[in-house]
Order: structure tokens, then sequence, then C-alpha cells
């Protein structure tokens, strides 16, 4: 699933990590919908997140770990 | 005895005290003043209704089966989604034209609040192939547990509920497990159209099949509004496929614009026949549907934050007031209302960052919130959570 912002393609998930680069979550947007998707295999929106990613779809890689 | 109960037997002389049978009429009725007080039948014990006198608290399965909390929307109107708690509309994403809107209304029948309303507000010309619309409350799979489907001793449990619609005839629903590989297909009949009428359906549990047990999904209750042919089954029948109504289901609700149908009552009990519904303090009700999803309402508990950064906002944390059913996916509002926002701590400005927030666990928690560069660095924010844990 992605979406167009502007004429760019832009995934709606996007990998979140901590300060120091270690996997944490999920951040899910599309319109006027924000929100963060922990890395619970129960969790629903995780598991349609696991699923999107069964279709072959990447994420947006997590922002660089900064000094 | 006013001539209507004549027991065949009256037997002291066994070993299990006094045994009464009953008549070829099948029936014990305790009568006071000539007047039927309690029945016992094949059923069970009756009241002179015919309700189960099945005793027992929580013995609703059903969440919110009277409609009466709806932290998502309060009463307003959606087209898909969660309608009020616990209750959601379902669908194929292939749909080509219907369009529903569902709302929890005040229209409800003598003792019950709400109920939540279906409105046709564009109609399907025909459900084809797999196409189906409806509304379904998941259970989780530890409260049906004791129910012990999937094994030789699945219980029978029996569903009741009120129900309204501006059309007449057959309709359906369907009892399916978490993988939809097991279903079983249920038919009810609405008589007179926009009049509040009382069913009930007694289904006998699943022998085989795989029902979850823990916090997954372990029944789903589903009622149907327009499907297509190949998602349709033999009524009263469990079959290995996944099915959303009977063959045989008269109505498609989704083909009739403007149409309308309207449940509440909804309880689904261990047992054959129907008990009074059973109505839980709100407190209680709210707090069940809490574990699947909270609002903080910003004028209850507003998060309290700084920036640390112009990105970075680290929140005071929070005892969520029940533990939600897994790490629930958290979204942050302004003082607005927008998702993605925050607020200055006086709620005046809101910044939109995209923020979301961190570190919130099954208790509580909420450790950080990042976003672009709206902050200013060692100033108070605020925000209104929505946690969702949703099966």
């Amino acid at each position: 699933m992605q979406t167009n912002i502007g004429g760019r393609i832009m995934s709606i998930y996007k990998i979140i990590n901590n300060d120091v680069g270690n996997f944490e979550g999920i951040k899910y947007i599309n319109n006027n919908k924000v929100k963060f998707i922990p890395c619970d295999p129960a969790n629903s929106d995780y598991q349609e997140y696991l699923q999107w990613l069964d279709e072959g779809n990447t994420p947006e890689p997590a922002d660089e770990v900064t000094e | 005895m006013g001539g209507r109960i004549m027991a065949s037997t009256i037997n002291s002389s066994t070993s299990n005290g006094i045994v009464i049978t009953p008549d070829t009429s099948g029936e014990i009725e305790l009568q006071a003043n000539g007047v039927t007080k309690a029945k016992v039948t094949a059923n069970g014990l009756q009241d002179a209704n015919g309700n189960s006198l099945r005793g027992g608290s929580y013995r609703n399965l059903i969440i919110n089966g009277d409609m009466r909390i709806d932290q998502r929307n309060a009463g307003s109107a959606v087209s898909f989604g969660y309608i009020v708690d616990r209750f959601i509309a379902t669908g194929t994403g292939s749909l080509d034209e219907v369009v529903r809107s569902y709302q929890q209304v005040s229209d409800a029948p003598n003792g019950f609040d709400y109920s939540s309303k279906l409105t046709i507000t564009t109609a399907e010309t025909a459900f084809t192939d797999t196409e189906h619309i409806g509304l379904a409350q998941r259970i989780e799979g530890q409260n049906v547990a004791h129910l012990q489907w999937g094994t030789a001793n699945a219980k029978t449990v029996t569903l009741s509920f009120w129900v309204k619609s501006s059309l007449t005839g057959t309709f359906s629903g369907v009892f399916q497990n978490s993988a939809r590989d097991r279903s079983y297909p249920f038919e009810y009949t609405i008589s007179s159209a926009d009049t509040w009428e009382y069913k009930t359906v007694t289904i006998s549990g699943d022998t085989t099949g795989t029902w979850l047990k823990d916090n997954g999904i372990g029944i789903r209750v589903n009622f149907n509004h327009g499907c297509g042919p190949d998602r349709k089954g033999t009524v009263d029948t469990w079959a290995g496929a996944d099915y959303r109504a009977s063959s045989t289901q008269t109505v498609e609700l989704g083909e009739n614009l403007n149409a309308t149908w309207q449940i509440t009552g909804l309880q689904l009990e261990v047992g054959e026949g129907a008990s009074d519904f059973e109505f839980l303090p709100y407190d209680v009700q709210l707090q069940r549907c809490q574990r699947y999803y909270q609002d903080f309402v910003t004028d209850q508990a507003n998060m309290i934050g700084e920036a640390i950064s112009t990105t970075r906002i680290v929140w005071g944390g929070v005892f969520l007031p029940c533990a939600m059913r897994a790490t629930p996916t958290t979204t942050v509002h302004g003082a607005n209302g927008l998702a993605g926002y925050v607020s200055g701590y006086n709620a005046v400005s809101h910044y939109n960052g995209g923020f979301t927030m961190v570190g919130m666990t099954r208790n509580g928690g909420g450790q950080r919130s990042d976003g672009s560069a709206v902050l200013t660095t060692g100033v108070f924010y605020q925000c209104r959570l929505t946690l969702e844990a949703e099966l």
C-alpha cells in the first residue's frame, strides 16, 4: 500500500528506531492518520503491517542516528 | 393445578429424592393464584415468558451488547471501521457502489437506551462473487475458551437480540473462527417493518476446527447486510468454509437505498434458551471496552510533557485503567482533535509535527514523541491519546 503525495509515491510505513539504532516499531502515515504501531504479534495493526511486507512492500527506513 | 399441569409421575422412592415427570406437554409450570410464574421445560428453568432463568454474572459473552459505549464517535455517524465500541463494520474491499452509515442512536426497545443503526446511503446494484458487508463483534479467545469449541465437548450457545429494519424477510448472520475456515450461518425473520422484534438463535458448538483460546479472535459473530453467492452457505450447518451469510436469506439490505437496520440487546450465552439481557454497570462495561480501545478525552487525562529539542517531547507516563489486550497502537492528538498534532500546555496553539508516541505498553507508559521541528525547547506541551488493541 502506497500513497501519492505531491506526485511522489510515498510508503505509508516508516521504521522507528530508538536512539541507539534498535528497532522500536513502525510509524503509519496516511491522509489524516498518524499512529505508532508497536512490534507486538498480537497487535492487529502490526499483523496488517506484516501482511503488507509479505506482499513485497518496503517501508521507509528509519532516520539515521545522529551524535 | 388449574387443570393445566398433570404430572404423569411423582416418585419419592428413588435415591435422588422427589422426581416429578411432566405429561406429554413436556413442561412443568409453577403457578401462584392461577398465574404461571416459572416453568421447567426441555430448555431448562424459564420465567412465564419463556426467558431462561439461568443466573450468573458475566454470562453475556458479547461486550457492549446494549450499544451504550461509543468512545470513538460519541454518536456521530461513520461509514466504516468501529461504530460503537467492540462492533465493527465488515466488508470486502472490492465493493462497487454500496455506502453505509452507522450510528449510535437513542431509538431502542423498552428497557434499552441505545441501538446501532445502519442506513444504506448508496445502494449496491447486486452483491456478486465474494462481495459482502456486515456488522461484527470479534470475541477474544480467552473469553470463550470454556465453550470448548473444536472438541467433542463443545457447548451449545444461544444468541439473543432486538432488531428492527425498514425491510422484512429472512436475514442471516454467521459464526466463524479466527481463521474463517469454520462457518455456521444462522437466520432470523423480521415480520414487520420498522418495528422492534426480539430474536433468539441457538447454535450447537463446533466439534471440529481450530478455535483460539488466547488473546486472539475466539469467535466472530457477524450479521450480514448483503452477500454474493460465493460466500453463502447452508443455514444451521457447520462448514469448513468462509461463509458470511446463509444461501436462503431473502434480504440483501445493501441493495436497497435508504434501507435501515438496527440492533441492540445482543447477548451470547452458554446453553439452550436466552435469559434476560445482562445489564452491567456503566463503569464495568466501559472498562471491558477499554481492554480494546481507550480514548483519553481532553478534559479527562491530558499527557503533559516537555520539549527537549525542536523535534522531541518527553512525556510524563500514565497508568491505564485496565491492561489492554495487546501492546496498543498509539495516536497523538492535539487539543484541536487532529492526529499527529500536539498543543501548547495552555492549548492555545497547535503544532503539526506528524507526532507519534513511543513506549506505551499494555499497562501504560508513554516515553516520547518525535516529529518535525515545530517545538520550542524547554516548553511544555500536551496531547490527547487514543490507544487501540482491537482484535
